[in-house]
């Protein structure tokens, strides 16, 4: 009990001011997750939901296709914003973003693979529903396991040896991806341009829940080192000589990082700006110190996402507009304002 | 890798914008004399799988030159060199082969190739195509003229088709109850692609005398999985392509956004072969018949 309990010693560290923020975001993200199984093609009214017939339409649109994907947009976009967050706060710079080392590049590198070459090389049996997502997250594996050894266990050289490998790892990917469009097919290629404008159309339970159980333990893993992230605030010398293991601190940020990016890419597609964009909202809100900003990071992100899903779904209905046009259209204008403000000081 | 992803967007906005560009181009120089004889038609390189189908059919494929990678059918087609991809086609490439005459569907490109080849004085013929059955007829007379294929030869394929249409249209009147189809392209992890108006597939929903549930939406576009339930189509029709992630048809219509559709319910979901159902040439009247004969048979 005692450990469960100390588990949330990073509330500590936040001020009322903050707590009060983080309550709202909790409550916000619920509220907009009731809000996105409520509406769509078909509506629902939230004290319907239990009295439906077991076999009507109503409640299988509801259980097997609205709130798995809700589910999933919730959480792809609560890994995206912490991940964001945390990368921010290990890079020391504002403008990092889950893509910045490579992982999401891989993803899409190992998508791609699947919708252009198709599950020709995957055996008959198991892999089918799934070949896209496992190629994917092999592909983000690859990239994790590259970082690790050309940065010597993230130990050698510092953070921008890390962050130019990622650079180079990001161009390797983009020529892989480059080489399956001109090979392409006309089906092919527009099953490959939407997929890299994001979806969560692919959503089913057998698809989500192992994406899920992996999305919360990486999350409730990454937030105990908030603090240190503080600490690195400082400067890499000062954190270590305040007792930070550097090393053991980059690893966990960045193995989560990647993890739960390369679950949410493979399974969604590639979304931009709500990882770069996220942590900077939660920052002008409320502050800076890492124990409120990756736990709201994350509330926030999935709130801001389940949104753009619920428009996706319903603006052109029954077309659908590729949810990370919606991301971009939101963050774009933001990070404009962002360059400007910055400039400036 | 958020350059590239921007990049990659203004890429697929240049594209709609050169498309759009050369529509007009065709339109301002092609129009008047696009179905005359060519002065020359013994080396011809075709771009569009429908039009290598109906120069075969006419019995002139010892005139063909080269294909492009959209022409798969007859499967003999594949010992021709390929020129490569009809949107992407090269001007040196396909110099080096010497045409005399190029056919291509609407959709040939780039312009600026096009251009660099009228220059040389290579004869460029643009095919027009409206996605209906009369289309395919109008295909065929006009490839005939411009290639000169043999008078009996031409009137054997028309009548053929005309019979076939026939066949269509008889089967279409049995049938007797209004339907509504859902025409996917693929589906890769993401929402369904569906044909809207203006695409190819929505001429085949009609061609079966059906109405397309997409009928709304411009172009090639996601479905939501709920807006597919919600329009609730009677007919299913999909790429063999599309839907080569699953192991089977059958886990296909298990797909939760296909399995409660009355298509799935009454076993409607067929999967096609992409070129012979949106290629509109001869095999897809054949194509259309064969979905109509299931549907009588129930």
């Amino acid at each position: 009990m005692n450990v469960f309990l100390s588990y949330f010693n990073f509330l500590n560290y936040l001020s009322k001011f903050q707590k009060f923020i983080f309550y709202f975001l909790i409550i916000l993200f619920f509220i907009f997750f009731l809000v996105s199984i409520s509406l769509g093609s078909f509506n629902f009214f939230l004290f319907d939901l239990l009295t439906y017939q077991p076999d009507s339409l109503n409640k299988i649109v509801l259980y097997e296709i609205r709130i798995p994907r809700v589910l999933l947009a919730g959480f792809v976009g609560a890994s995206l914003g912490i991940s964001g967050a945390s990368l921010q706060g290990l890079f020391r710079n504002p403008l990092a973003d889950p893509g910045l080392i490579g992982v999401s590049a891989g993803a899409a590198l190992g998508a791609a693979l699947v919708i252009v070459l198709g599950s020709n090389f995957f055996s008959e049996y198991f892999f089918n529903t799934f070949a896209l997502p496992f190629s994917a997250i092999s592909g983000a594996a690859l990239v994790i396991t590259l970082l690790y050894f050309f940065t010597r266990g993230f130990g050698y050289e510092g953070i921008t040896y890390m962050l130019l490998i990622g650079i180079a790892i990001n161009a390797l990917a983009s020529v892989g991806i480059g080489i399956l469009t001109f090979i392409s097919s006309d089906s092919e290629l527009r099953g490959l341009t939407f997929w890299t404008m994001g979806s969560f159309g692919g959503a089913s339970w057998q698809i989500i829940m192992p994406a899920l159980v992996i999305i919360i333990f990486t999350i409730l893993w990454m937030i105990p080192s908030a603090r240190k992230l503080d600490l690195l605030q400082l400067g890499e010398p000062e954190a270590y000589r305040l007792g930070i293991d550097i090393q053991k601190l980059k690893f966990k940020v960045i193995i989560s990082s990647a993890i739960i990016v390369g679950v949410s890419v493979a399974l969604s597609g590639m979304i931009g700006f709500v990882g770069l964009v996220v942590p900077h909202l939660v920052r002008l809100i409320g502050g800076v110190n890492h124990s409120y900003l990756l736990p709201a990071s994350a509330f926030f992100g999935g709130s801001l996402m389940m949104s753009a899903d619920l428009l996706s779904r319903i603006l052109i209905s029954p077309a659908e507009v590729p949810v990370g046009l919606l991301t971009s259209a939101l963050g774009a204008p933001f990070f404009l304002w962002l360059i400007f403000n910055s400039r400036k000081i | 890798m958020l350059g590239d992803f921007i990049l990659h967007l203004g890429g697929i906005q240049n594209m709609v914008f050169k498309k759009a560009a050369f529509f007009l181009l065709i339109a301002a120089n092609y129009l008047p004399s696009e179905c005359d004889k060519s002065k020359n038609p013994n080396k011809i390189v075709i771009a569009g799988g429908s039009l290598t189908e109906i120069v075969y059919d006419l019995k002139e494929e010892e005139k063909i030159l080269a294909v492009d990678v959209t022409s798969n059918f007859p499967p003999e087609v594949k010992d021709f060199p390929s020129v490569g991809y009809v949107r992407a086609l090269s001007t040196e490439g396909l110099l080096s082969l010497g045409p005399t005459l190029i056919l291509g569907e609407e959709d040939m490109g780039p312009p600026l190739v096009l251009d660099q080849l009228k220059i040389v004085g290579v004869d460029i013929r643009v095919i027009k195509d409206d996605f209906s059955s009369s289309s395919i007829l109008s295909k065929v007379e006009c490839i005939s003229e411009i290639i000169g294929a043999k008078k009996i030869n031409t009137k054997r394929l028309i009548n053929n088709l005309k019979e076939k249409i026939n066949v269509l249209e008889t089967n279409i009147k049995k049938n007797n109850r209004a339907m509504t189809i859902l025409l996917i392209l693929g589906l890769q992890g993401t929402s369904p692609i569906a044909a809207g108006h203006s695409t190819s597939g929505h001429g085949f929903i009609n061609l079966l005398g059906a109405k397309n549930i997409m009928e709304d939406v411009e172009g090639w576009k996601p479905i939501s999985s709920e807006s597919i339930l919600m329009k609730n189509p009677d007919i299913i029709l999909v790429t063999k392509r599309g839907i080569r992630s699953f192991k089977n048809d059958e886990a296909f219509s298990n797909h939760s956004s296909i399995k409660f559709t009355n298509a799935a319910q009454n076993k409607n979901v067929f999967s096609l072969d992409g070129m012979s159902m949106l290629g509109f040439g001869p095999r897809t009247i054949e194509t259309a018949i064969f979905v109509s004969e299931n549907l009588i048979n129930q």
